[in-house]
């Protein structure tokens, strides 16, 4: 006991001394405790989850963006297939519509080939018959000077017809 | 009144083992002055960091909430999520004043500047009672720290596990032997009980005299340090006295911060040895 306490002197321990240092850290943890790490510990369970809450609501706009980009995707393909249905559609209907008309241009053609092929030959028997009216007249003409008579009207009509049947042949 | 030995060892001492009396007030010694400074510091930096506290912290709330982060983390995971909340207030304490206390010893003139006997007008010749010590350079304060710790932990040790629970968990045989084997295996962990009781009797001393011891003898290397160029006087002694001791500053920063981690640490070592059977429970 006696070394123990000639220990203690030598390290200038002393029942004060001692007393007072604990109580000076003992009013350093009381008041850290109660004034600072009581208030700072909340404050850090409060931002703790502050951002769970963001975090968690980060996630919900995450999940809500694939979703929209999800049916953004889907109506795109949707307005895509629509636009090449309509496409699909415009493109038979145009060549339905072409066909048609082609039709319709093909038969004009041939309308306008037949009336013109029908005025092409009454021209041409026109211009014949005043041919062979022409050549009737001319050969009358010429019959009735080579032979010095003049001929009847029997005479020039079966020279006329005579003529035309050469000519028709 | 002083042992012959004593005042021998103490003439012998760069620094005084003991913390000095001041000379303004007799019942004040200055490890316990520069303690009290400290203390009025340490809660005025806390008042301002917890002052107006905001979701998005001021600088001071910042500083001391990473702090407070930190150290509640490393605690947690040594002591488990059940007893954290408990311990963590009082282990903060420690560490928090140990590391302010440990390097409040290099701040300069502590330990430098005080009265001694006089050679000129403000001058000494050696200062012997320094108006400044850091106060973990006082067994008085080692050893206070580690009595408060020591109460605490008794307190939660029972409040987890029991005074029951905690015979069982020191004298409990394990292995579940039997017969002669099983007598012989009780008396072992009976004597291995008892040695662990001496070792939680011991826990105060050895706790504040590696912190008292470290802190001391920093103080006196970089006392040592300072004056080694004494002999050579003038400017060779003002030199010596600046660049000796500078990387020794360094390193005693990083003993400072060492010791009040390894003081925490055995703390929560402690807590979690005695606490563990019922943290196993929850």
């Amino acid at each position: 006991m006696e070394i123990a306490q000639e220990i203690a002197q030598n390290f200038g321990l002393e029942w004060p001394k001692f007393i007072a240092q604990v109580l000076i850290f003992g009013i350093v943890y009381f008041v850290l405790k109660q004034k600072a790490f009581g208030p700072i510990l909340s404050m850090l369970e409060v931002r703790r989850k502050h951002i769970e809450e963001l975090e968690a609501d980060r996630k919900k706009v995450k999940e809500k963006l694939a979703a929209a980009e999800n049916e953004a995707k889907e109506l795109r393909l949707a307005a895509d297939k629509e636009a090449s249905r309509l496409i699909e559609e415009a493109r038979a209907s145009a060549n339905a519509l072409r066909e048609k008309k082609t039709q319709e241009a093909t038969a004009e053609a041939g309308q306008i080939i037949a009336k013109a092929r029908e005025a092409t030959q009454m021209e041409r028997e026109q211009a014949f018959a005043e041919l062979r009216r022409d050549f009737g007249r001319l050969l009358v003409d010429t019959t009735g000077r080579v032979t010095g008579k003049v001929l009847t009207k029997s005479d020039q009509d079966a020279i006329n017809e005579e003529a035309a049947a050469q000519i028709a042949i | 009144m002083q042992s012959l030995a004593l005042l021998e060892l103490n003439s012998l001492l760069a620094v005084s083992i003991q913390a000095e009396r001041l000379p303004f007030a007799d019942w004040l010694t200055n490890s316990i002055f520069v303690a009290a400074l400290l203390t009025v510091g340490i809660l005025y930096l806390a008042s301002k960091a917890t002052n107006k506290m905001t979701l998005v912290p001021h600088p001071a709330q910042n500083a001391f909430e990473a702090v407070v982060d930190v150290l509640y983390t490393q605690i947690e995971a040594i002591v488990g999520k059940h007893v954290a909340p408990k311990v963590f207030p009082l282990l903060a304490t420690i560490f928090i004043f140990v590391l302010i206390s440990n390097w409040s010893g290099l701040i300069p003139g502590v330990g430098t500047v005080g009265w001694g006997e006089g050679t000129a007008w403000m001058t000494v010749k050696h200062v012997s009672v320094p108006v400044f010590r850091g106060p973990t350079a006082d067994l008085n304060l080692t050893l206070g720290i580690a009595a408060v710790f020591m109460v605490v932990w008794g307190a939660i040790t029972i409040q987890e596990v029991g005074v029951m629970g905690f015979l069982k968990h020191t004298f409990e045989p394990k292995g579940g032997m039997k017969g002669v084997m099983g007598a012989f295996v009780a008396l072992v962990f009976f004597m291995v009980g008892i040695i662990e009781l001496v070792s939680i009797a011991f826990r105060p001393l050895s706790l504040s005299l590696r912190l008292f011891g470290n802190m001391y003898a920093g103080e006196t290397l970089l006392h040592t340090m300072g004056a080694i160029g004494d002999k050579w006087g003038g400017i060779g002694a003002f030199l010596a006295a600046i660049i000796f001791p500078i990387p020794f500053y360094f390193m005693e920063l990083l003993v400072g911060l060492l010791q009040a981690m390894v003081f925490v640490l055995l703390c929560s070592v402690y807590i979690k040895l005695s606490t563990a059977h019922d943290e196993e429970h929850h």
